[in-house]
């Protein structure tokens, strides 16, 4: 279990009774609907693993805490992912999306300083289908953002991506960033929405979407040095999404990520 | 080794190879030159197996099988190595771990085992001295942010980790300074043997006083209008090809 050994090897504990977290590792395994509280000043580690059904999370970053989330979605699932950050406080955030799934993140930067960091794939084959939303509000001035999600879809698999980053009148000084950079091959579709809502004017707000194909220049050059073209196209993704794995927000899962990913591709 | 008879390809619908015939014997160095357009990257392709482009007519045999037969990782695995003249960008693929698996493709089709890490690192190391590439740069992605000298050496370096029979050289000299372009070459002249073959394909006789030729071949409108000897070579650097072409417009 891919879970299990994340959570080993952050020594994850359930979530307490009230669900107020400090410093070190924690897990909500098989998630119901939960609140959470970093309380001010921890330095948290979240896993958040799917079963199958919906859930609902809520979740304050108080003043000065630090959250790390590593989600993995890997059931048939709906899942809704609140945060609430404060001031000087940071959420980062990895997302890995195997599944039919729907999946939505909301991050509020409420207090000035406050800081949220995402880094997303889902990586979809066969008859898949996916959503993820991430939405940003940026509510007070001097916050930073920055969300990149990545899409690869093969086969007949649809997947999809929404995201808003919303500023608020007052939220000058925001910095955000927002990406959605996607691939698919065959029958396979992704739909990418990125929105920006902007009411303050001292901002600096970039985003950016594109949908692309596999490179088939790229695949020609693997097979002419021996590469099958599965083995090709799988490298490739592996190539597109290695940037997310190896950015973990947890130390040491590198590896177990992408055998999680390898194991999905090998179904491509 | 390689036999190639009144080959045909087209792309769509415009013919690009009129009639190729050429013969390569194990330990031949053969350089191909000619004019732009004349149809060289396109012959390269063609027996590397792009399937961009159609063969229309013609046979290739190499080793005494008909190389059309096979797709192009299957002619790599047979022993054929394509340099590329624009070698590909792979963002995210380090060059040792698609070197590991190209590698092992190659002895998977002549039935050994893959190799351990520690052969697999060995080999790296001797390869990438042979053609003064920096160790580092297998740790990177495949081409990515190369400079146009590392990505040449880069592929003369598969090429000695691949270690084919037949190594076609599209171009590999363009867009080399000289001390690169001598890396290029002498590296290319070290990995030759006498069961091994090489085929060139140059715009610069500059290239062909590191890497000497057995044939040159004058590549002209999807034809060889004319092969010499390596002092062809020097001629044409003098001359130019009009005297040639319009031997060719004459004939």
């Amino acid at each position: 279990m891919i879970e299990k050994r994340i959570c080993e090897l952050i020594a994850a504990k359930p979530l307490p009774e009230g669900g107020r977290i400090t410093d070190g590792g924690w897990y909500i395994g098989e998630y119901g609907d939960c609140d959470i509280v970093v309380t001010t000043g921890s330095k948290a580690i979240l896993v958040v693993t799917d079963g199958d059904g919906s859930s609902d999370i809520n979740i304050d970053v108080e003043r000065g805490a630090e959250l790390s989330i590593l989600s993995l979605v890997t059931s048939h699932s709906a899942m809704n992912l609140a945060v609430a950050i404060a001031e000087d406080a940071a959420c980062r955030m990895t997302q890995v999306v195997v599944s039919s799934s729907d999946t939505r993140v909301v991050a509020s930067l409420m207090e000035r300083g406050a800081e949220f960091d995402m880094n997303g794939v889902f990586l979809l084959v066969e008859d898949d289908k996916a959503s993820v939303t991430a939405d940003v509000n940026h509510m007070a001035s001097d916050c930073r953002s920055n969300t990149r999600v990545k899409g690869v879809a093969t086969g007949k698999s649809h997947g999809s991506f929404a995201g808003l980053v919303y500023v608020a009148p007052d939220a000058q000084r925001t910095d955000s960033v927002q990406s959605s950079r996607n691939i698919t091959s065959g029958e396979a579709r992704i739909e990418t929405m990125p929105q920006l809502e902007i009411y303050a004017d001292d901002v600096k707000c970039s985003h950016g979407a594109t949908v692309g194909q596999m490179n088939d220049d790229a695949i020609l050059y693997m097979r002419q040095r021996g590469l099958s073209l599965a083995d090709a196209k799988r490298l490739q993704i592996e190539g597109f999404v290695d940037d997310v794995v190896l950015h973990s927000v947890v130390e040491g899962s590198e590896a177990i990520l992408a055998e999680l990913l390898a194991e999905k591709l090998s179904k491509m | 080794m390689l036999k190639v008879e009144n080959l045909h390809a087209s792309v769509g619908d415009k013919e690009i190879l009129k009639g190729i015939n050429l013969e390569v014997k194990a330990g031949e160095v053969h350089a191909i030159m000619g004019p732009n357009g004349s149809g060289k990257s396109t012959l390269a392709s063609v027996l590397a197996g792009n399937e961009k482009f159609t063969v229309t007519a013609g046979k290739v045999e190499f080793e005494g099988e008909n190389l059309l037969e096979y797709n192009i990782e299957e002619r790599s695995r047979k022993g054929i190595f394509l340099g590329f003249q624009y070698p590909v960008e792979i963002p995210g693929v380090t060059m040792a771990n698609f070197m590991k698996l190209a590698v092992n493709e190659q002895r998977k089709a002549k039935g050994l085992e893959p190799l351990t890490a520690a052969e697999y690192l060995k080999l790296m190391r001797e390869k990438s001295a042979i053609v003064e590439l920096d160790a580092k740069l297998t740790q990177r992605a495949v081409n990515e942010g190369f400079s146009g000298g590392e990505k040449k050496k880069n592929e003369i370096f598969q090429m000695a980790m691949l270690n084919p029979k037949l190594a076609i050289l599209d171009e590999t000299d363009s867009g080399l300074d000289i001390d690169a372009l001598r890396i290029v070459a002498t590296g290319v002249t070290r990995l030759k043997t006498p069961e091994n073959a090489t085929v060139v394909i140059t715009h610069y006789q500059r290239l062909l006083d590191y890497i000497v030729p057995d044939y040159v071949h004058v590549l002209y409108k999807g034809r060889i209008i004319y092969t010499g000897d390596k002092s062809l070579a020097l001629k044409l650097e003098k001359e130019g090809y009009d005297w040639l072409i319009n031997d060719y417009k004459e004939e």
